[in-house]
């Protein structure tokens, strides 16, 4: 089957065939210098502030037509969506969410509620709260765990740690979030004729895109085949999935890819490439390569909460739903927020290529220096497994603001302790602990994993483990922290995992996502 | 003539520009259609903090498709300027004195060409030695403007006899302002070099002088239109001039229509943040915490040109008493000129740098004292018959401060909860909890007298239909429904019978920026005035139409009312007609119904030769409670619980005011907790972009929150209403000094120190500093770590001066009592 020479997509139920140089624009430049649908504010242009919201509809190739209720839309940064990321999509911005003509339950919620001053960050939060509508109706909470949400205002607040706004203060936000009718308020599948949607979009996506325009080559393959074929013959190509680090880079520090491989086709036609599951007689969970974020936060709010709650505080929900796992481990940043869990987890991860197929290849192994992987430049990463253990697990994240914030410090400990006699201080089994943001890449502290065998678990102990870590790391300092602050979180971390893990501590864990 | 008029029940209508705002329609800078011949303008900046330049070289910029102009300042008529003093270079010359100074203006057909434009223009300068610290500016006595003082009483005098004296240095931070729409305009040339300039600004008639001055023009050829702002704060009262006046030249030498608009990290490069201050005091109190003397000296960074400089000193200084009585009073502050873009004007406007001084002052009172600062607190606070004259000797007339202090702290259960958090940071491993009550009385005026003044236009339509144009800008504050508001209620009709026009010099001439919490109090005023005196021609024409049909009853335009909708004489309401055909009916009898109204703001004054006089019409008052947890591991923080309770008059709209209080609460929140601005030793800033530059998000909001306002009527402004925009910032300061008292559990006898702004890496480093100052005590070590700030391997420019510096000390006791800890037993040591 030949190629297509356009991405295809939707934006506010109209059809949309780009090609040429086009295609190497922003959905928000897009929006607003060519279709004049100004209501998209770009503030940051670099998925930071959320001001750029926009909905989009991702269909999979198996999925039942969407009605009604359910989170079918879901919120993206349209300022690092490039066109070539959205082939086969239906992007709805503010000026589609009208029902009849009249405001909605969620516009006409935040008009009575004082949510807009300026007036600028509103369009991203309406679009944004149309999707925790969406959510709110079909009970999910959303961070996306099924249980229905028992605390209406943390999911209002969950939804929207993506969108800043420096007027409100947020409280007429949330009282807008807690105002929304939802009796009356008409999912954005219902404004839009999907079927038809579907139709013409299905019509086009068995097919790979190819555009070369103005020195650059775009890829969007239609199957994994293609993928690595056009691989083996464009190693080292750039690959762009959620486009949430790799398109930050293109906006802002002159990163200008000649060959893109994206992998929004994919995506939709290949389910085991997002597919999240158990494998029971392993106890392993298999990953494929593009499952979103969001996606992996869900399923491990049932299986490991703690990862889960790391996810939480992982950008935002708009970055959660475009972003993949395997996005955040090639991008192989020594403060990538699901490292550290990796690493302690001993998670493998799952590479492909045309000429040499599949091979695993262990985490702590896949990082040879700062961004440097052990992955080779005609490769795909395709999968990540995770084994389950029954072990004691804590992940913490240090940044100057809990939510979309980038890391400064990270960290993770996996512990067993002997089965000791009612009453006896437990002892040691086996102790794992990887540190972000401390070195070029995530450091498992083997030393300590070794010395801490056979210890008691007490405070002396570590302690010790814990001045071990400061002797062992060499930070820098950067915006981001002083290498002062590091060695001390390095150091004090190990006291609070204790006091945590220990009866003698006296402060639960702070609330996680409902 | 008193004309009656009733208020209608809900004053809670939603802003005007809401559904426009919830719907995606309302229309900013860069929303505008581009005309077919525009063209789209960039700005080449200095790369350097200070230096000289040695050449320009644009010739690689001609050769990018689509290049069309490249202007330097020999392009311009003038170059200097300023909103105070006329210092400012508006594109360099042969120096360079800040980081994003622009030197090429670069013109193109697109937005991409002009962006390659820009970059292809090649700058050769040598590098100065920059100025980046008011210590270094105090090093080298390198000032913008003169000294000002503040001066009561015998302060040496009150230090001689003083039970207790405290000396410090106190470094507060500054703060970009984060408006998200970044500067914006475009300028449409016109005949006979006419322009018109639509600007996201807060201040048209300063653009309009700028424009004017600088291209050569007269004040008439520039009509300069604000629609609407996406944010402002202060950022786009004098800053918004530079964009405009350089789209300006462009639009003039081209002949055609020139876009320029910033991206946010230019934006937060180029452009003024709030002051940074670097202040010493002196304060001697009683044993019973009741200050007796302040001494302080302000040393405001004023960056690299005066802006508004004097005026933020001038505020900080009057502001540096907050709401507590100073019975002898030395205060001088002066502007540091150091090499940082101008530093301008930013909600609060000096007041919260002045406030936050007196505030830390108090929390270290009480550590020192062993009491709770609340009780120093209130034993400063201004008197309602006595002790309630300000250091500069205005009256501090109608006082609700005792009021509001009284009320607070029993609604926000201040004593039950200390009790609770003492018992929590005694058995607690984990976590420190601190908590604090502070307040602001916020004065209310321009101190410049002359810009307390406004004028309004009414226009009255036949179908009666009005509109209103003032020279308040709306940047989302909500002063265009309130104006509309006030309007409505004068002439008794529907709210939405009245627009608020886009703000433009061609209707409102010689205008005062948006800003000082006024714009309502003035130029509601000045509507209000305009439609008084249309009601009176109305009413006329309406005694007169009811007099001639009814016998018995004479003209009487004095009992005329304007009530929903209606016209009707007091003596027989049910005889009424409708505005409309009031409107009508004066049309007929060639009466005019249109008008201008005007306002000047009456008995104030102020002599800075003097320090001395009655700059403000009244004061904003309020004050909050905080509560924060800290984590004792890693320095992290969050508010547990705020309680806000202030003065603001009668609301016209208390929905829009209630959004005022909590979004400056936030905003003053931010500024003292996450917003860390850090540059490199070079000056360049390294957080210009969200990413690392953090205001507060949604989770950032206190836990609980909650947000009173007290009956109070403000007779001397219109409708009794007081401004808001500005004081409840000042209560962000709270979430601050309770980190700082929580400190206080941790810090043994010292009395705690914290930097701003107290984000998780700053606290961490206090909590490790008393840490490891209690052990090395213990085992009677004298070296020890002052904090994060001392490695030397940092790229990061550190703060002014070290935390060693930044140590509140007991100066000279002179043999009275030694300090007594009694009143905390409960001090307890980290894990």
């Amino acid at each position: 089957m030949g190629h297509r020479d356009f991405v295809h997509f939707y934006v506010n139920g109209k059809e949309h065939r780009v090609g040429g140089a086009a295609v190497f624009q922003t959905l928000s430049d897009y929006l607003r210098q060519d279709l004049y649908l100004c209501g998209t504010k770009v503030v940051c242009a670099e998925g930071d502030c959320g001001a750029c919201s926009v909905l989009v509809l991702d269909r999979q190739r198996s999925q039942a037509p969407v009605t009604g209720s359910g989170s079918a839309y879901k919120a993206v940064n349209a300022c690092i969506q490039y066109l070539y990321q959205i082939d086969g999509a239906h992007i709805v911005t503010v000026e589609g969410l009208k029902a009849q003509n009249a405001i909605n339950a969620v516009q006409s919620a935040m008009v009575d509620q004082n949510g807009a001053q300026c007036g600028y960050c509103t369009p991203g939060f309406i679009t944004t709260m149309c999707a925790l509508a969406q959510d709110m109706q079909a009970g999910v909470s959303a961070c996306g765990s099924k249980d229905k949400y028992k605390d209406k205002t943390t999911c209002i607040k969950d939804a929207l740690t993506g969108n800043l706004c420096r007027c409100t203060g947020y409280e007429a936000i949330i009282q807008a979030g807690l105002a929304i009718d939802l009796d009356t308020f008409q999912p954005v599948a219902d404004l839009y004729d999907l079927a038809s949607i579907d139709e013409s979009l299905q019509s086009t996506r068995q097919q790979s895109v190819s555009i070369q325009a103005a020195q650059r080559l775009v890829f969007v393959p239609a199957d994994l085949d293609s993928a690595l074929g056009f691989l083996a013959g464009q190693p080292g190509a750039r690959i762009v999935s959620g486009g949430t680090d790799v398109s930050v880079n293109i906006n802002k520090r002159g990163l200008l890819p000649d060959v893109i491989l994206s992998t929004c086709l994919l995506s939709k036609n290949d389910a085991t490439l997002t597919a999240i599951t158990l494998d029971t007689a392993s106890n392993t969970v298999i990953i494929g390569a593009l499952t979103s974020l969001k996606n992996v936060e869900a399923f491990f709010a049932e299986h490991v909460p703690e990862f889960a709650r790391v996810l939480w505080v992982f950008g935002s929900p708009q970055i959660r739903n475009a972003g993949t796992l395997a996005g955040n481990i090639a991008n192989g940043s020594p403060i990538g927020d699901s490292l550290p869990f990796l690493f302690v987890a001993g998670a493998t991860i799952d590479v492909a290529s045309q000429a040499r197929g599949r091979r695993s290849v262990a985490i702590d192994a896949f990082y040879k220096g700062y961004k440097q992987l052990d992955l080779a430049p005609d490769e795909l990463i395709v999968g990540i497994r995770v084994p389950l253990t029954q072990e004691i697990l804590r992940l913490y994240k240090v940044s100057r603001r809990q939510h979309l914030d980038i890391s400064g410090f990270t960290a993770a400990f996996a512990l067993s302790l002997e089965p000791t006699a009612m009453g006896a201080v437990p002892v040691i089994k086996k102790l794992r602990v990887a540190l972000g943001g401390v070195a070029a890449t995530v450091l498992r502290m083997r030393q300590i994993e070794d010395r801490a065998v056979g210890m008691t678990h007490d405070a002396t102990t570590w302690a010790i483990l814990g001045e071990m870590a400061r002797s062992a790391i060499d930070p820098l300092s950067d915006v981001r922290g002083a290498r002062d602050y590091r060695l001390t979180l390095a150091r004090n971390i190990f006291d609070k995992f204790y006091l945590e893990t220990s009866e003698t501590g006296t402060a639960p864990r702070e609330p996680i996502c409902k | 003539m008193q004309i009656g008029h009733k208020t209608p029940k809900n004053p809670n209508i939603p802003h005007d520009s809401a559904i426009g705002h919830v719907s995606g329609t309302s229309v900013y800078i860069d929303d505008m259609p581009p005309a077919h011949n525009e063209v789209f303008v960039e700005i080449v900046p200095s790369p350097v903090a200070f230096g000289r330049i040695r050449s320009i070289d644009t010739s690689k910029a001609l050769a990018v498709p689509g290049f069309v102009g490249a202007y330097t300042y020999r392009d311009l008529h003038h170059n200097k300027f300023g909103p105070i003093t006329q210092d400012e270079i508006l594109m360099a010359e042969d120096t360079v004195y800040f980081i994003g100074q622009a030197v090429v203006v670069v013109a193109a057909e697109s937005r991409s060409a002009a962006l390659a434009a820009r970059r292809a223009v090649v700058l050769d300068i040598e590098e100065l030695d920059p100025c980046l610290t008011v210590a270094e500016a105090i090093r080298r006595d390198q000032y913008l403007d003169r000294t000002y003082a503040i001066k009561r009483g015998d302060v040496e005098a009150a230090f001689a006899e003083a039970d207790h004296i405290i000396e410090g240095h106190f470094s507060i931070a500054g703060a970009d302002h984060f408006y998200l729409e970044s500067q914006a305009c475009i300028v449409y040339p016109q005949e006979y070099d006419q322009i018109v300039i639509h600007s996201s600004t807060q201040n048209p008639s300063e653009i309009q002088h700028v424009a004017a001055h600088l291209l050569g023009l007269n004040l008439n050829q520039v009509v300069v239109i604000t629609k609407r702002m996406g944010g402002g704060f202060g950022g786009k009262e004098c800053q918004s001039t530079h964009p405009a006046v350089m789209a300006a030249m462009v639009a003039l030498k081209t002949r055609r229509p020139a876009r320029l608009i910033y991206n946010k990290d230019d934006d937060m490069q180029w452009t003024g943040k709030r002051h940074p201050f670097e202040n010493d005091y002196k304060v001697s109190f009683t044993d019973a915490g009741v200050i007796t003397a302040l001494q302080a000296r302000l040393y405001a960074d004023g960056g690299a040109y005066n802006d508004l400089s004097t005026a933020v000193v001038g505020r900080a200084l009057t502001h540096i008493d907050n709401a507590y009585f100073l019975p002898n009073a030395d205060v001088v502050g002066k502007i540091a000129r150091t090499n940082f873009p101008p530093n301008t004007a930013f909600r609060g406007f000096g007041g919260p740098q002045g406030i936050i001084t007196i505030e830390n002052i108090c929390e270290e009172i009480a550590a020192y004292l062993g009491m709770d600062a609340y009780d120093v607190r209130r034993a400063n606070l201004y008197g309602v018959d006595e002790r309630n004259t300000t250091h500069y000797g205005q009256l501090v007339a109608n006082n609700t401060l005792p009021e509001l202090f009284d009320t607070l702290l029993e609604s926000s259960q201040y004593r039950e909860r200390r009790a609770t958090i003492d018992g929590f940071n005694q058995s607690s491993l984990t976590h420190l909890r601190g908590m604090a009550m502070t307040a602001v009385k916020f004065g209310i005026s321009f101190t410049n007298k002359a810009l307390n003044q406004a004028n309004a236009l009414v226009n009255i339509y036949l179908d009666g239909t009005i509109q209103v144009s003032t020279g308040a800008t709306e940047m989302g504050q909500g002063v265009n429904t309130n104006i509309k508001m006030l309007v409505a209620e004068e002439f008794g009709i529907d709210y939405d019978k009245v627009i608020v026009m886009a703000t433009s010099t061609e209707k409102n001439n010689n205008t005062s920026a948006t800003a000082a919490s006024a714009a309502t109090d003035l130029n509601g005023s000045a509507a209000v005035n305009a439609s008084r005196k249309l009601k009176e021609r109305i009413a006329e024409v309406v005694a007169q139409h009811f007099a001639s049909t009814e016998t018995g009853m004479g003209a009487y335009p004095d009992r005329i009312v304007f009530a929903d909708g209606y016209i009707y004489d007091s003596r027989k309401p049910s005889r009424r007609i409708t505005f409309a055909e009031a409107v009508n009916l004066s049309y007929r009898e060639r009466v005019s119904l249109g008008e201008r109204g005007h306002y000047a703001t009456s008995g104030i004054g102020f002599d800075w030769s003097l320090g001395q006089g009655a700059p403000f019409l009244y004061y904003t008052n309020g004050c909050a409670v905080s509560e924060v947890e800290i984590d004792r591991f890693t320095g992290d923080m969050r508010v547990l619980r705020t309680d806000i309770l202030m003065d603001i008059g009668q609301s016209i709209n208390p929905g829009l005011n209630r959004g005022q209080i909590v979004g400056a609460f936030v905003q003053g929140m931010g500024w003292l907790t996450t917003e860390d601005l850090r540059y490199t030793r070079n000056g360049a800033l390294l957080t210009h972009s969200p990413t690392t530059y953090k205001i507060p998000n949604i989770y950032d909001l206190p836990a609980t929150f909650i947000c009173n306002t007290i009956q109070n009527d403000n007779k001397v402004n219109v409708r009794g209403t007081k401004a808001v925009g500005e004081p409840p910032l000042v209560l962000g300061i709270s979430v601050w000094a309770a980190v700082k008292n929580a400190l206080s559990y941790v810090s043994g006898e010292s009395i705690p120190t914290l930097n701003t702004p107290a984000c998780n890496e700053e606290i961490l480093s206090r909590l490790t500093y008393y840490k490891r100052l209690l052990e090395r005590q213990d085992n009677n070590n004298h070296a020890f770590n002052e904090g994060f700030y001392h490695d030397e391997a940092s790229v990061l420019l550190p703060r002014a001066r070290s935390h060693a510096a930044g140590r509140a000390v007991r100066s000279n006791l002179s043999g009275k009592r030694a300090r007594s800890k009694s009143g905390k037993a409960d001090k307890g040591v980290t894990a």
